[in-house]
């Protein structure tokens, strides 16, 4: 199959791309791995108390399926449960498809999104252990309990907003505890560096937060969690957060049957004996890191920055890579929102509609400038150092990036 | 309409037979085959082929390759990106847990 543009990943950022691409006479193709199109939208769902009243309530499925139609009403090919397993010359997308295992296309954009970082404590791959994101997909969108009573090990805003869906569909979650603390790893996850870094959860703010702190939860939220190291835990929604247990392995001979966990000091040292609870399900949550190993078979140059989540491909503010013809969106960028994904698919679509000599519905600018809006209005922020971070890139582009 | 435990909600959606290591189970089809088998209580999908130890879902979406099943006759399918259908057969791929029935058919 021949196209104009290519896009791997059928997340906000590929989708958003694909339309605005479509819609100004390019032939568009998109390829994604997941049974269904919608990537990590498809999981989420919670209340953004700074968006407008009549938008509070975001549900990534019910986007991603308004994305999805209005994508393929407009003639873009979808491909699902296909993946990408290389790239070549400019383009050769090859597939894993019964039927098309090639791609050709005059652009690429890569648009692969984050994966989880592992946490692999003793016990982990015990049948009930499962990543935090599962948990997330399985109750929002597949709506099957992952386990009868789970703990949560990790406590950061992923986890925290994951949590209150996961209550507030009914769950039993025995309580949030923090990841092993080794002082040979030299790790960041004291009761301490947590709580710093959970200041900036104040931007989730949940509603359900707000139900449970009044009014003024926002303000105060941070101050809360601050309070709450001189106390052992600190409930929100009627689930014990302790921020001075920490997670030391799990337990069972078939599937999971008990966490052992161990009190820590305020800097991480062990206090008194390790205690053992039942579970059946452990959910863990270590962080997100862009999606790159598709871009590395392209040959583009790659860079780690840290502020964005780790290794990403080195690319301008109009999402250019150091290959002519690749773009990239999204995550795969740097661990952000769904809202900046989309703005992000957006700016991308612009620019390769540009590159193509033809214009789009906004013009590069303005689409930079939704970007900057949408990163203000994001009510969950993983990384608390974003803006530092793209000033890195920013700095790095000028110096090596081709244009 | 399903009522397990296991599901947070019932819904109208249209249920399918399909069959765990000659198991008869009941799912929502299109759903993946690890949402079903979760849904049915069923945590462990395989055994590690090294170790021998049991193995389940971990990533949900495709990455981790830990929820590879033998779908219809095919090896190494990852369940939670595989939609679920009527009359699908899943083997975990190892015999043992396979209620020893492999050993009879090889
Ligand atoms: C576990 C998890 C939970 C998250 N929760 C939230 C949240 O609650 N709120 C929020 O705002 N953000 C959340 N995010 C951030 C999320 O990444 C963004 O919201 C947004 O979905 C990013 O969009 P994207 O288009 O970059 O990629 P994604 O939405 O991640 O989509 C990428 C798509 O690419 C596909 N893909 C990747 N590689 C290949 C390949 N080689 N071949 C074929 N297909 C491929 C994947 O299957 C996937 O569907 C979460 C991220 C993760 C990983
Ligand atoms: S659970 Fe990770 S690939 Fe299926």
């Amino acid at each position: 199959m021949k196209v104009d543009v290519a896009i791997i990943g059928a997340g906000p950022s590929g989708l958003t791309a694909a339309i605005e691409m479509i819609e100004n006479g390019l032939t568009v193709a998109v390829i994604d791995e997941y049974y269904r199109p919608g990537g990590r939208l498809l999981g989420q769902h919670y209340e953004d108390p700074k968006a407008a009243p009549d938008q509070r309530v975001w549900n990534g499925k019910n986007i991603a399926d308004q994305l999805e139609k209005k994508a393929r009403g407009l003639g873009v090919h979808i491909f699902t449960n296909v993946t990408a397993w290389s790239v070549s010359e400019k383009w050769k997308i090859h597939l894993s498809h019964p039927k098309i295992n090639m791609i050709v296309s005059k652009v690429l954009l890569l648009a692969t999104g984050s994966a989880e970082k592992a946490l692999p404590i003793p016990g982990w791959t015990l049948p009930g252990g499962i990543s935090i994101g599962a948990a997330q997909t399985f109750t929002n969108l597949h709506r099957v309990a992952v386990g009868e009573k789970v703990l949560i090990a990790g406590i950061d805003p992923l986890s925290l907003s994951v949590m209150i869906e996961m209550k507030n569909a009914g769950i039993d979650v025995a309580g949030m505890v923090l990841p092993p603390i080794s002082p040979a790893s030299g790790n960041h996850h004291t009761p301490v560096q947590t709580v710093a870094r959970l200041k900036d959860v104040a931007g989730l703010a949940p509603n359900s937060f707000i139900r449970t702190f009044g009014k003024y939860a926002l303000a105060w939220f941070p101050r809360l969690i601050a309070h709450a190291l001189r106390f052992n835990f600190l409930k929100v929604n009627g689930v014990p957060i302790h921020l001075r247990k920490s997670i030391v392995r799990i337990e069972g001979s078939e599937q999971v049957e008990a966490v052992i966990l161990q009190s820590v000091s305020a800097d991480g040292k062990p206090v008194g004996q390790a205690e053992r609870m039942e579970v059946d399900a452990v959910c863990l949550s270590a962080g997100l890191y862009p999606l790159v190993d598709l871009a590395e078979t392209t040959g583009c140059t790659l860079v780690d920055i840290p502020e964005l989540g780790g290794v990403i491909p080195l690319h301008g503010p109009d999402m250019t890579t150091t290959i002519n013809g690749l773009f990239v969106a999204g995550n795969i960028t740097g661990i952000e929102g769904a809202k900046v994904a989309i703005a992000q698919g957006q700016l991308a679509a612009v620019s390769i509609l540009k590159s193509l000599g033809k214009n789009g519905s906004i013009t590069v600018q303005e689409a930079k400038m939704e970007m900057e809006k949408a990163r203000i209005q994001s009510p969950l922020r993983f990384l608390p150092n974003i803006d530092e971070g793209r000033t890195k890139l920013n700095k790095l582009w000028e110096k090596e990036g081709v244009i | 309409m399903l009522s397990n435990s296991y599901r947070l909600d019932q819904t109208e959606q249209k249920t399918i037979e399909f069959y765990f290591n000659h198991e008869k189970l009941i799912g929502y089809d299109g759903e993946p085959i690890a949402a079903s088998l979760l849904a049915n209580g069923i945590k462990t999908i395989r055994t590690c082929e090294i170790t021998g130890e049991n193995r389940g879902i971990f990533c949900g979406i495709g990455h981790c390759y830990e929820c590879r099943a033998e779908v219809d006759g095919v090896p190494n399918v990852r369940t939670c990106l595989t939609p679920n259908r009527e009359g699908i057969e899943v083997f975990s791929s190892n015999p043992s847990l396979n209620k020893g029935e492999l050993e009879n058919e090889s």
